[in-house]
């Protein structure tokens, strides 16, 4: 029998120039894919990007909003970032971004009050962190000594964190909660020494420092210090990790919490510099999903993540800025766009690596091995 | 004890459970051909939104539940094309997937958004059967796609366990290089299965519009394809645990009316966050405890998650 096979094979040599040039390829491929269901429903195309773009990256206030939403992404992002790269899927960075949230806001209620400045803050960043570390620290557990597969775990404690977050705020008269709102429940303000402070009159806030040094520091903990290297060869290889006497489990847990710690940072950000108290609606955003997202666009690069977080940031910001910009736009088309260039950015992502080989096939046709 | 709670909530049960057990064992069949879609909630968006348009725009609920159905095995395609031909990251590209599905159908869905859908399922009566206290109306009053979700989870245990097709289907998640050598195409199962779980997706959310709510863009589903997820570890990887546990988690979300009328003259109180997170807080548990050293003991395929690849060893 005669026909054609096609198959994906390896390229040899990696092209840093065809790396660059994917992102933007997907980013036009998805942008038709959108234009289609745009022209379909009425709209047109061109209109709708122009407002995206105005709406998210032109004004000074729009560049600083997009900017505030980037700053949770890039911590999120960084958390995916060092699960993903050695293979730990911890898919719980929301849940863990919900416990930082709820601990800083804890600090920032309780501690804050008694502390200067600067240790108020502080506190509350550390808290958040704690946090989230807490809430990755079973997933990791189970994994090491029962094999519990921790997509699964990680996942589902995200949940339960989610109806703590909502008990605390929505379902009783706990610490978190305003005594102050009896009709309409929401939690209560942190200490204002604890807030991270803006810029000018903008929403953007000093948890761009907070992240952007998270970023250099998981880069160097990655490329300089032994805990990284070990992290490299457990992700890599379980049997070369063992030869080597690495303690594997200590480095498969740790890994995680650490991972859970940047997602709760990323809650003590939003506490500190935005939300200023629980608020679960407004931290139930998929940040912690689409952090995972960004780690991968990023090629679980710590750099890589800031970049893909501002356009992230600046897509997501899109949404409500075309609420409030009039009825030519529906909001709902940032959400579409996000979601198109991340499925043609993780098919673009393969051919990067790999090409498409159309072969002829014959009757007595034998794998190859390498 | 008042008897009429309990029986509402009962039935109220089964309703919810079906959304949640169709998408699970939807994802169970995409799950034992190796391949692990968390595109779920996408999927059901989708196929909500198509059914809600369909059905607003004909008035036919079979052809809307048709239209739902094909469309989430449509949009599945591009999973299984991401997974499977490119073999990308299968997290990766089915939470994009399900971030693009809710964009699109709430993008789609804004000018019915909170409409009535014309059309809806109505219970089918098994007479005297319906009368029995208590399962009367909880198993014998219900519309026919109770019914339909019972006999395809029944179905799907004997596809996967008396068929040729399903041992092809088990081998190629538990060792696709054994399944590869066999002659069996790898690639071809796994790109079935995933749309065969995406056309079970779809009709789990043309479900939600046409037995009980209107669409309401992402309330629509609000997380069923999340705990379909779960489910399938919940159940693991069996069929009838699925239906088993959907009612479960589908009482879980309906008990809060009851426990409250049940509880009112008592001090005791639960909360129903708490009740909401006894599922999740379950599946850890079962986890822990099948999964103990070796996950495979609890039913998962081997290869899940693995693309698979000829060329290498």
């Amino acid at each position: 029998m005669i026909g054609y096979t096609v198959s994906l094979q390896r390229r040899l040599e990696t092209n840093r120039l065809r790396g660059l040039i994917t992102p933007f390829v997907s980013i036009v491929a998805a942008l038709i894919v959108a234009g289609v269901f745009l022209i379909w429903e009425g709209f047109s195309p061109v209109t709708v990007y122009q407002d995206l773009f105005e709406a998210s990256f032109t004004s000074r206030s729009a560049i600083a909003d997009s900017l505030t939403i980037a700053i949770p992404l890039t911590l999120t992002g960084l958390a995916a970032a060092i699960a993903f790269r050695m293979n730990l899927f911890n898919i719980g960075a929301e849940g863990q971004l919900y416990l930082g949230a709820i601990a800083s806001s804890w600090a920032g209620i309780a501690l804050a009050p008694d502390l200067p400045g600067v240790f108020a803050v502080l506190v509350v960043l550390i808290a958040g962190a704690l946090g989230g570390a807490l809430w990755a620290l079973p997933a990791g557990i189970f994994k090491v000594r029962f094999g519990t597969s921790e997509i699964i775990s990680t996942l589902m404690l995200t949940f339960v964190a989610l109806f703590l977050m909502r008990y605390l705020v929505f379902g009783s008269h706990s610490y978190w909660r305003d005594p102050n709102s009896p009709t309409f429940p929401q939690g209560r303000k942190i200490d204002s020494s604890a807030e991270l402070g803006t810029f000018g009159d903008t929403r953007l806030h000093w948890g761009i420092a907070v992240a952007l040094l998270a970023v250099v520091v998981i880069w160097g903990l990655v490329r300089f210090t032994s805990t990284g290297f070990n992290m490299n060869v457990v992700g890599s290889s379980a049997a070369a990790a063992r030869y080597a006497g690495i303690r594997s489990g200590r480095v498969i847990t740790g890994a995680l919490v650490i991972s859970g710690a940047l997602a709760g940072l990323a809650g003590a950000t939003e506490i500190a510099g935005r939300a200023h108290g629980l608020d679960p609606d407004g931290l139930a955003l998929n940040l912690g999903f689409t952090g995972i997202v960004v780690a991968a666009l990023a090629r679980y690069n710590p750099f890589g993540v800031v970049v893909v977080a501002v356009f992230m940031g600046g897509l997501r910001n899109a949404g409500p800025a075309l609420q409030i910009s009039g009825d030519r736009v529906p909001p709902e088309v940032s959400l579409m766009l996000q979601g198109a260039i991340l499925l043609f950015a993780i098919g673009g992502e393969v051919f990067t690596r790999n090409r498409l080989v159309i072969s002829r096939r014959t009757s007595g046709e034998v794998a190859v091995t390498q | 004890m008042n008897e009429w709670a309990i029986v509402i909530t009962l039935a109220a049960s089964v309703v919810a459970a079906v959304p949640i057990a169709l998408g699970a064992l939807g994802e169970l069949l995409s799950e034992k051909a190796g391949v692990l879609n968390l595109g779920l909630e996408g999927m059901m968006l989708i196929g909500a939104v198509t059914a809600a348009q369909v059905g607003d725009g004909t008035g036919n609920i079979w052809l809307a539940l048709a239209f739902g159905g094909l469309a989430g095995a449509a949009f599945s395609a591009i999973h299984a094309f991401l997974s499977v031909t490119l073999r990308a990251n299968q997290i990766v590209s089915g939470l994009a997937l399900t971030i693009f599905g809710t964009g699109l159908a709430t993008f789609i869905g804004k000018s019915i958004e909170g409409e009535p859908i014309p059309t809806k399922f109505t219970a089918v009566r098994f007479g005297a059967l319906a009368e029995i206290p208590l399962v009367g109306p909880m198993l014998f009053e219900q519309d026919p796609i109770v019914y339909a979700t019972i006999i395809a989870a029944f179905g799907i245990r004997f596809y996967l366990r008396n068929t040729r097709a399903g041992l092809s289907l088990r081998s190629v998640g538990e060792s696709p290089a054994t399944a590869d050598s066999m002659g069996i195409s790898v690639g071809a199962i796994r790109y079935v299965h995933v749309m065969l779980g995406g056309l079970l997706a779809g009709f789990a959310g043309s479900y939600l519009v046409l037995s009980r709510v209107n669409w309401a863009q992402e309330g629509t589903t609000a997380g069923i394809g999340w705990i379909a997820l779960a489910l399938v570890v919940f159940a693991s990887w069996g069929p009838l645990r699925v239906l088993l546990g959907a009612f479960l988690f589908g009482f879980a979300r309906n008990a809060n009316f009851w426990l409250q009328r049940e509880l009112s003259d008592t001090d005791f109180e639960v909360p129903p966050e708490f009740l909401s997170m006894l599922p999740y807080l379950l599946t850890i548990i079962v986890l822990v405890v099948l999964g103990s050293r070796d996950w495979r003991r609890a039913g998962a395929p081997a290869s899940l998650g693995v693309p698979f690849v000829r060329d290498e060893r």
